[in-house]
């Protein structure tokens, strides 16, 4: 697992390099929120977008666990 | 179900980000995902040839202002 934060100096200009993973396609808004934040809340969480429902996060497998752990919705 | 995808986020100011999508416009092989503009997602494999391109492409833009980019 990658999980590093590099940062370069290019001509003055700061460029930060972080190994992970983006989580996107989410279908609905809530599943977007509950699983960007939970991302949030176990601390792996770097990146997020709203808008785009997109968010990427330095470790994943907390988040495959929240995921296969998570109460099954009636269909 | 929502997809995660590995790769490598960069944040870096805007001017240096312009330059990475014109490296990736030539082959298209660095970008996983183009987030906002300052933010992107590359290719973990290419993130060493990645640097050395954006070294490069800094340092021929100081050596010759005002070529017209013949790359």
């Amino acid at each position: 697992v990658v999980d590093q934060i590099r940062l370069w100096q290019i001509e003055g200009e700061r460029m930060k390099a972080t190994g992970g993973f983006l989580f996107k396609d989410f279908v609905t808004a809530e599943e977007y929120d509950n699983l960007a934040n939970y991302a949030d809340e176990v601390g792996v969480l770097v990146w997020r977008s709203d808008k785009r429902r997109m968010f990427f996060v330095t470790r994943h497998e907390q988040i495959a666990a929240y995921l296969r752990n998570r109460p099954k919705k009636l269909t | 179900m929502p997809k995660a995808v590995k790769g490598v986020l960069v944040q870096c100011d805007p001017s240096i980000k312009a330059i990475i999508l014109k490296i990736d416009a030539l082959d298209h092989d660095f970008i996983v995902e183009d987030l906002d503009d300052q933010t992107l997602v590359v290719k973990e494999s290419k993130l060493v040839e990645l640097k050395q391109r954006l070294e490069d492409e800094l340092s021929n833009t100081q050596q010759m202002p005002e070529e017209s980019g013949s790359e």
